[in-house]
């Protein structure tokens, strides 16, 4: 490693050949390296793990790629994150657009939009959509029932095409952070030109805008299918209880069984391995996009002074496509909530019911495990985005930076975790605290095992991120920055930090948002010291006490507006101060 | 050192966090070991006769005495279970006073009950202390238990302040005193009354396969209620295979006991078949429109256990909690809090119930880890009913 990893170009032969950054970027690398080998060793036993029982074998590949059922949730796995992945940048990427590059009136207003939809968890959206659009109980189905006289609901929210829509709205927000840093950033001299030269709105999006965002773009396209093809709230708040599996149900299936039976962990390793050798196509895909990265920086040292496009009289065309998007993903599954939070019972909205709202959910709740989940949350709010973002940088400053082959490997290392299943992250963790480091590593059941398995879970995201902003900051304004004498660190901190800082905290708050509302971990990994608030929601979820579900998710949703409201204005403080 | 480095910094920085992060100190409330076995009664065998048993005052007294060490009483299972964590703390407040302790109360909601076995007999298997210090679940879970060996055989007739009435179809103790019974419900089918009414309501097995039912109803993805009837002296496992690939067809999904706000919505019209038809008064009791009924060919008394996992932190007061659920203000409490209560005992509010399902004529069985051993296969059965509620997915 010593050999391979090296400082930037211009001061290679004037410090040592390991950069200190290496140190701390090998840490969580070690974690997900680890997590692999448990995933390995595991898919490769049958038995107890951990127990003389256990025995090498591979009869867990046999089982897997033998059995039709799989092939069949593999196929919906693939329509669901092609329909999510497409759902999610048509919105998203339209939107992180007109945010950035045009004189959109009261644009300000969507980053708070796109912001408050993580707000939202995945499962209220399910079922917000499940009273809009279910077969039986869809407002929707109904009036189109009754309107055209059919016999049968027209839609159907219980297929893969169905749920990726929903997935789609859901993550449209992601689609817009993925991709507004790129807008930002991008100098828009070559638009101007275009424009100069007679080209017209439609030909100079095609032919400049298009494909200077496209390395973006494509990282916002593996990132988001990666996410469909792991994604656990909306399959199973929807797909589960309808006998529709993708392959992340099927995995908490055969870890978590209902009924008779043991938890298969081998299978489910043995998926988690099918998931790396998809994360390997993936990554190795990302690294054609990266290696072509060159071409496409556009931020240099001279004249990086966006100029807005005017939309004249399509302000208000855009803002109608954003109003109908905040009403189907956020308003009306906020609605929902807030109905179902005051209902005493669930059932789907009626004047009978509007007459019968009152806060007697919110006399039954639970408080001290309210508060045990608020203590445990907010511990992890505060130390996961620091850590994600101190590994994030270092990561990503040497697979940007260094000039060797090895940065492919830390680049497929912590790409890696964002392709695995949360699922698979968590059983990885769970198996190593209870049979691994066991003995000498206190962490089953503490908040600290899950602190692990969220920064190695955000790792990808913040290295995309950050290697997207990197990419477009040119060698050059370091160059300039060694030239005048300034050291590695000085360069970083002086030249690097400032340029970055809208990243920075963008990665920041996202991951906190992330944390905030991350479901499939904790539901995993939670004990009754560590026990989160989303946990507490998925609880009282699967007892069937949705009203009260409602009602903390309605509390924590309160609770957090206003520290969305102080992130969000000190981030375009910081850019305004940035630029 | 005249400045430092923003590398070195953050690689200061680094080794801190993974300090915090690996290294930091456990929860306050973590113990770290499974405490040591009850004080007294713990490890006798239920069958000993009660003349080998120590005398109830006595080993009682030394439960109370090792309770008095033991300040926390965590415990676990589905916050609708049982009256969840508001539950605990008034079965706890009530327990302290009968028995002069000053138990402190945790909950924390989990995992169904045969997964949350599955999970203690992984702690136990890794040497971690339990999740729940005390276990309360079903009979499916207590054969599972068996398999694992992850409960404590406790003498519990030694130290119940009252017999548990005999009954010649069913011993309320578990195999080798590892749980006793404690209350019971009734399997049968749960629906909305919005949609199913008058002549609509189920009262055989075959009603729900009517054709207008189809993709309407749900069923449970552990095969609740089919698994017991598929017993041989139930409705057999040739009629129940073949009636759970007919339901198959018409089910439109898979919900657990506890999700009948799933049938309150119209998602689903009917639950078939639900664990017990306690959770649908409670959901009846706030005006929503569900109610319960049970078949004419059989029901299953849907038995709950308490038991103490044998790395639990409080196995004394553990103990104690569920000996505490059998006493007559335990039982009325049960009921009061969840709709459960057993019905050997002369003051139960089920026994009616039961007597009237008995005397309809229909089979009628206790759902005991000694009935579903007695059925070589059971487990393998339950995983092929499964199968094909689940399965047959689009």
């Amino acid at each position: 490693m010593q050999a391979t990893l090296r400082v930037p170009r211009p001061l290679v032969g004037r410090l040592p050949t390991v950069s200190p950054l290496l140190l701390v970027a090998v840490a969580p690398v070690a974690i997900i390296l680890l997590f692999v080998g448990v995933l390995f060793w595991v898919s490769i036993q049958r038995g107890t793990i951990g127990t003389a029982s256990a025995t090498y074998t591979l009869e867990n590949y046999t089982a897997l790629f033998g059995d039709p059922f799989v092939l069949r949730v593999v196929l919906n796995t693939a329509i669901f994150a092609a329909t999510a992945t497409l759902v999610s940048l048509a919105i998203g990427l339209p939107i992180a657009w007109l945010a950035e590059r045009t004189t959109l009136p009261g644009k300000a207003a969507l980053y708070a939009v796109m912001t408050l939809g993580l707000l939202i968890p995945g499962i209220y959206t399910a079922m917000g959509w499940t009273f809009i659009a279910h077969p039986r109980i869809g407002l929707l189905n109904q009036w189109l029932m009754g309107a055209f006289g059919l016999t049968e609901a027209p839609i159907d929210i219980a297929t893969p095409v169905g749920m990726g829509f929903i997935q789609g709205l859901s993550l449209a927000s992601l689609g817009f952070v993925l991709t507004v840093q790129m807008f930002r950033a991008m100098n828009p001299s070559l638009e101007e030109a275009s424009q100069v030269h007679g080209m017209g709105f439609a030909t100079t999006m095609r032919r400049i805008t298009l494909p200077l965002a496209k390395p973006g773009i494509m990282a916002a396209v593996i990132y988001i299918v990666t996410i469909g093809v792991a994604t656990f709230d909306i399959p199973a708040i929807i797909g589960l209880g309808n006998r529709v599996y993708m392959l992340s149900t099927y995995i908490y299936v055969k870890a978590n069984p209902s009924g008779a039976g043991t938890p298969e962990h081998g299978i489910t390793a043995t998926a988690g391995v099918f998931m790396i050798v998809v994360a390997v196509a993936l990554t190795l895909w990302y690294g054609q996009v990266l290696r072509q990265g060159h071409r496409y920086q556009v931020v240099t040292g001279k004249g990086y002074r966006p100029t807005p496009i005017k939309l004249g009289r399509w302000a208000i065309g855009a803002w109608g496509f954003i109003a109908l998007y905040a009403l189907a993903s956020k308003v009306l599954p906020f609605l929902l909530l807030a109905y179902v939070a005051f209902t005493p019972y669930l059932a789907a909205p009626s004047a009978e019911m509007l007459s019968q709202l009152s806060t007697a959910q919110f006399q039954r709740i639970d408080w001290a495990l309210v508060l045990r989940g608020l203590r445990n949350t907010t511990l992890l709010m505060l130390v996961v985005p620091l850590a994600v973002l101190l590994f994030g940088f270092c990561i990503s400053w040497l697979i940007v930076r260094s000039r060797t082959r090895a940065r492919y490997l830390l680049e497929f290392v912590a790409f890696l975790p964002h392709a695995l299943p949360e699922v698979i992250l968590a059983i990885g963790a769970l198996l190593m605290a209870l049979f691994v480091v066991r003995g000498w590593l206190p962490l089953y059941g503490s908040v600290w095992l899950i602190a692990i398995v969220y920064i190695v879970a955000r790792l990808a995201f913040a290295t995309r991120a950050l290697n997207s902003s990197l990419l477009q900051i040119h060698r050059e304004l370091e160059e300039a920055a060694f030239a005048a004498g300034l050291s590695t660190a000085r360069t970083a901190w002086r030249i690097m930090l400032p340029l970055l800082r809208p990243t920075l905290l963008s990665v920041w708050i996202w991951t906190a948002l992330l944390v905030y509302r991350e479901l499939t971990v904790a539901v995993f990994l939670s004990s009754q010291d560590s026990i989160t608030l989303p946990a507490v929601v998925w609880s009282y979820w699967f007892s069937g006490n949705r009203n009260m579900a409602a009602a903390v998710t309605l509390i924590m949703t309160v609770v957090l507006v206003p520290l969305i409201g102080i992130f969000w204005w000190y981030g375009r403080r910081s850019q305004v101060t940035t630029q | 050192m005249k400045r430092m480095g923003f590398s070195t910094l953050l690689s200061g920085l680094g080794v801190l966090l993974l300090l915090a992060t690996s290294c930091g100190p456990a929860p306050a409330a973590a113990p770290t070991k499974p405490a040591a076995a009850p004080a007294a009664p713990a490890q006798g065998a239920a069958a000993a006769p009660p003349a080998q048993s120590q005398p109830a005052s006595s080993a009682l007294q030394q439960l109370i005495e090792g309770a008095k060490s033991e300040p926390v009483l965590k415990a676990q299972w589905s916050s609708s279970s049982f009256g969840g964590g508001p539950g605990l703390n008034e079965i706890v407040a009530d327990m302290n006073k009968k028995y002069g302790l000053n138990v402190q109360a945790q909950f924390t909601p989990g995992r169904d009950m045969q997964a949350l076995m599955e999970l203690l007999a992984q702690e136990n298997a890794a040497g971690q202390p339990a999740s729940t210090d005390v276990y309360l679940g079903n009979a499916p879970a207590m054969v599972d238990a068996l398999r694992t060996g992850v409960l404590r055989t406790i003498d519990w007739k030694a130290i119940l302040d009252r017999p548990i009435p005999a009954d010649p179809a069913f011993d309320p103790y578990a195999p080798d005193g590892t749980a006793v019974a404690f209350g019971t419900t009734l399997v049968g089918i749960a629906y909305n009354t919005n949609l199913v009414r008058g002549d609509d309501v189920p009262r055989r097995m075959e009603d729900p396969l009517a054709p207008k039912w189809k993709g309407k109803i749900a069923s449970t993805p552990y095969a609740a209620g089919m698994r017991e009837f598929a017993m041989p002296d139930m409705l057999g496992r040739d009629y129940i295979l073949d009636y759970t690939k007919r339901l198959s067809q018409q089910v439109g999904g898979l919900i657990r006991c506890g999700e009948n706000e799933r049938l309150t919505s119209g998602e689903f019209a009917m639950l078939v078949f639900a664990c017990g038809g306690n959770d649908v008064a409670e959901l009846k009791g706030r005006g929503a429109p569900i109610d319960y009924a049970i078949v004419q060919e059989a029901t299953v008394l849907h038995m709950r256990y308490g038991a103490v996992p044998k790395n639990s932190s409080a196995p004394n007061a553990a103990t104690l909690l569920v000996a505490y659920l059998l006493s007559p203000e335990g039982q009325e409490l049960l009921w009061k809090l969840d709709g459960m209560d057993l019905p050997l005992f002369p003051e139960s509010h089920l026994r009616d119930q039961v007597d009237q399902v008995k005397n309809a004529g229909g089979k009628v069985a206790y759902n005991s880890p000694q009935w579903l051993l007695s059925s070589p296969g059971f487990t393998e059965q339950q995983q092929e009913l499964e199968k094909i509620l689940r399965e047959n997915a689009r």
